[in-house]
């Protein structure tokens, strides 16, 4: 059962490679993959027991995989010594002023949403 | 005596196994740790790099040979990427009366939150190759390596910022956004989720199941816009 789901995920990221490097090359092979099954999840309607099983089991171990890859910082020491304040200030300003700007306009949408007569 | 010792050693170290099992090891330590402990800066990837990093400093390995032994933990990355379909598509079946607000909200402030990020750093002074790997700082990891890497950043700085932006979106997100008078669950999901992806959304869960559940659908609507728009708009500007 998990290898079947398995087995798709890895024709949806093959199937996205192929197309990246004919019609798409601004997309990474496994974004095009993503996309490409959630346009054949919606077309069917449903998500099947394998397919949900693979999912689950995979991104249950995301952060696992994640780690290699993020141990590469090591080799970028100088690079991040170079611009630390500007890293940490773009960082954490941006963040704070993204989520009070999110959170308020979608509080005023919602509220115009829900009583669209109220608009001033 | 102590050359052999010294053979032994070098061999373990350089064993191919060697860097999946530290990884392994420094990973189950953490989320123990994690388990027992519920410190947000815990956070699994970013302690397991730290600890991984120490070992290998202080058996002088370089980061190409562990690259190269855990090859067969990266290269599930991408099936794990593609995987991220699933969540998203149940998420979006759930909340289909809210589109237009949700809808709205993706497009105005993901475009605010990746304009923000860049402009402060490029007005902060970092370079060309700091900026592009910072764009992508408010989406899901896999997502946002892929789409650094793609627009001329570096993959594993990408996934190190995302992590760092994830725990002060964490700790900082439910005050801030109590103090600028948000207290709608939908709006506070949809904040957390999309500046601040799975910690955010952990921290959401928390605060109710509905607020879990736009968080995690902001998430992943946040990862996959960034993902299509930002290297076309870099295409285009660049």
């Amino acid at each position: 059962m998990l290898l079947r789901g398995l087995t798709w995920l890895v024709l949806f990221q093959l199937l996205g490679t192929a197309l990246n490097h004919l019609f798409i090359p601004v997309l990474p092979g496994p974004i095009i993959g993503l996309l490409l099954l959630l346009g054949f999840l919606i077309a069917r309607g449903q998500v099947s027991e394998p397919l949900s099983q693979a999912a689950s089991g995979l991104l249950r171990y995301l952060p696992l995989l994640l780690v290699p890859p993020a141990v590469g910082v090591m080799v970028y020491a100088a690079d991040i010594a170079a611009d630390f304040w500007a890293i940490v200030g773009a960082l954490v300003l941006s963040l704070l002023i993204s989520m009070a700007f999110v959170g308020v306009l979608m509080q005023r949408l919602l509220k115009h949403h829900n009583h669209p007569e109220e608009r001033p | 005596m102590t050359v052999e010792w010294q053979g032994a050693w070098e061999s373990v170290i350089h064993h191919p196994l060697f860097g999946i099992g530290i990884t392994l090891g420094a990973y189950q330590l953490v989320l123990a740790a994690y388990e027992k402990t519920r410190w947000i800066f815990l956070q699994p990837v970013l302690a397991s790099m730290l600890l991984v990093i120490g070992v290998l400093l202080s058996c002088g390995l370089s980061y190409a040979e562990y690259r190269k032994s855990t090859d067969i933990l990266s290269i599930l990355l991408g099936p794990a990427t593609v995987a991220l379909a699933v969540p998203l598509y149940l998420n979006l079946r759930r909340i289909r009366q809210l589109f237009w607000p949700i809808f709205t909200t993706l497009v105005i402030g993901g475009v605010f939150a990746t304009a923000l990020v860049v402009g402060l750093a490029w007005w902060f002074g970092a370079e060309h190759m700091m900026l592009m790997t910072l764009a992508p700082k408010s989406v899901t990891s896999p997502i946002a390596m892929l789409v650094a890497e793609q627009i001329g950043g570096v993959a594993a700085l990408a996934a190190v910022f995302v992590l760092i932006t994830g725990v002060i979106g964490a700790i900082c997100g439910p005050g801030l956004l109590r103090l600028v008078g948000v207290h709608s669950p939908e709006a506070r999901g949809m904040a957390l989720g999309m500046t601040a992806h799975a910690v955010g959304t952990s921290v959401a869960l928390q605060e109710s199941d509905e607020c879990g559940a736009f968080a995690a659908l902001a998430m992943s609507l946040m990862g996959v816009g960034t993902a299509v728009f930002l290297p076309l708009a870099v295409t285009l500007v660049v």
